[in-house]
């Protein structure tokens, strides 16, 4: 599987971009990944309990974290921290 | 043929670069390799130094030679700043913002978890004896015992009282026995007390074994963990980067179920698996010599081809071994030259062999950035 090399919160912490030892670099942006957040707080604690998030258009990363050998929690300027996004999230975000 | 504990006791004949502490004692040495009877090894030193430091380079590399079945000796000196899990290169990485790649432990080189999906499969029996041999082997070996419900550190150690603080740190300070140091819950609490409590208790104090205790400097933590996949699995797996797992597990295929469960555990959360070790392997009768495998046999060796993951060594059913441990002595110290404590240190060869080259499929940590 695709390993990043490198995480970097761009353009004033409104992207993400990841690059993969494959060669790929995914951006995706702090808005998408907010509202998208694998945290319960977003995904609720099954399907059909997700909430839709509105208002994050302005949102900005302030914080990276890594989990382990498998993730990284990022921090969001709205006090939104409780999201691990394992390697393969960030890429699937990125479509 | 030479082994790398003769390399270790023959290094430990030469100064270190402080010109005080033999080099096994000093931190220095960053690796040692053998092959065919040649052997390689790494001083780690500041670079500035490599001048003044050639003649102990030159004596290290004589005193190996010097070693019966040593063809050849190749010592190099490297420059420190490789040695990343070190206190200096954390502070580096955190430039601007709150990124960093370093939840690691300051001063601890290898975080290495002993699980298995299934109690009662011996797996904190074979975690002393692992960290034990690891010691003998040259490194610097800290146990954590992290089965809060049911400590056996303590026991298995032959260690009581209570730990104390730390000098000049709010840490506490690990017991030591057999040149492990040594934390346990078990040490925190009265023995036969029990622990009743939620998972975000286990995780808090499953956080200060790791942080709030002197560990440093080790080569390798050892990490006793409780059975299952719960917790105190998902709260290590989250808070340092693990170096690797070594499952053990019995040849029954009930335990192999549940064995396949943790290393599926450990694969989610990319922690790669240092290999299999098939406890109570089969059991060799006093009386007569004869070899019964209760539990079946060689199951847990077939169940890591499988899995494609290398199988680490089998450890007999022993009176001897259960004895020992009930005692507080481990046979790898106790009984040094047995074959029980062979297969032990056996597969501690495997583990540090493994960690020096790294561990199939561990990959290094992303570096992270903002701004």
């Amino acid at each position: 599987m695709a390993w990043p090399t490198d995480i970097a919160a761009l353009d004033g912490g409104t992207l993400l971009e990841v690059v993969y030892d494959d060669g790929v670099t995914a951006r995706v942006s702090a808005e998408k990944l907010r509202v998208e957040s694998p945290s319960a707080e977003v995904q609720g604690h099954g399907p059909g309990q997700k909430k839709t998030l509105t208002g994050k258009e302005n949102v900005r990363i302030v914080g990276l974290e890594p989990i382990g050998n498998y993730a990284v929690k990022i921090v969001f300027d709205d006090g939104h921290s409780t999201g691990l996004y394992t390697w393969d999230y960030v890429r699937e975000l990125a479509g | 043929m030479a082994t790398r504990e003769d390399v270790i006791k023959a290094l430990s004949t030469v100064l270190g670069p402080d010109g005080k502490t033999p080099l096994t004692e000093s931190d220095s040495i960053s690796g040692v390799t053998l092959r065919d009877g040649k052997v390689f090894a790494a001083i780690s030193i500041d670079p500035k130094r490599a001048r003044e430091l050639e003649p102990m380079r030159a004596k290290a590399e004589a005193a190996i030679k010097a070693l019966p079945g040593v063809i050849g000796a190749v010592v190099t000196l490297t420059a420190q700043a490789e040695r990343a899990a070190g206190p200096a290169s954390a502070k580096e990485t955190t430039p601007a913002g709150r990124a960093s790649t370093a939840t690691a432990l300051p001063g601890v080189k290898h975080i290495v978890a002993v699980a298995s999906g299934k109690g009662g499969v011996g797996k904190s029996t074979v975690a002393c004896n692992l960290a034990v041999a690891l010691g003998k082997l040259g490194l610097k070996v800290g146990l954590l015992d992290a089965d809060l419900f049911g400590p056996s550190a303590p026991r298995l150690f032959g260690l009581s009282g209570r730990p104390n603080m730390a000098e000049g740190a709010e840490k506490l300070e690990p017991m030591r026995s057999e040149g492990v140091k040594v934390m346990s819950i078990g040490f925190l609490v009265e023995e036969g007390a029990p622990i009743v409590w939620r998972g975000p208790m286990v995780m808090s104090a499953i956080t200060q074994l790791l942080r709030e205790v002197a560990w440093a400097p080790l080569d390798v933590l050892v990490v006793d963990m409780p059975p299952g996949t719960g917790d105190t699995q998902l709260t290590m797996a989250q808070n340092v980067p693990l170096a690797g797992a070594v499952i053990v597990s019995t040849p029954q295929d009930l335990a192999l179920i549940d064995a396949r469960r943790g290393i599926a555990m450990f694969k989610q959360v990319h922690v790669p698996i240092l290999g299999i070790v098939e406890n109570m392997s089969y059991f060799v009768c006093p009386h007569c010599g004869g070899r019964t495998e209760i539990f079946a046999h060689a199951g847990a060796r077939k169940e890591a081809e499988q899995l494609g993951v290398p199988f680490l060594g089998e450890i007999p059913l022993d009176a001897e071994i259960r004895a020992h441990s009930d005692d507080g002595k481990p046979v790898v110290a106790s009984m040094a030259g047995s074959p029980q404590a062979e297969a032990y240190m056996e597969i501690a060869r495997a583990v540090a062999a493994t960690l020096e080259t790294g561990a199939p499929g561990a990959k290094p940590a992303p570096r992270m950035r903002i701004g």
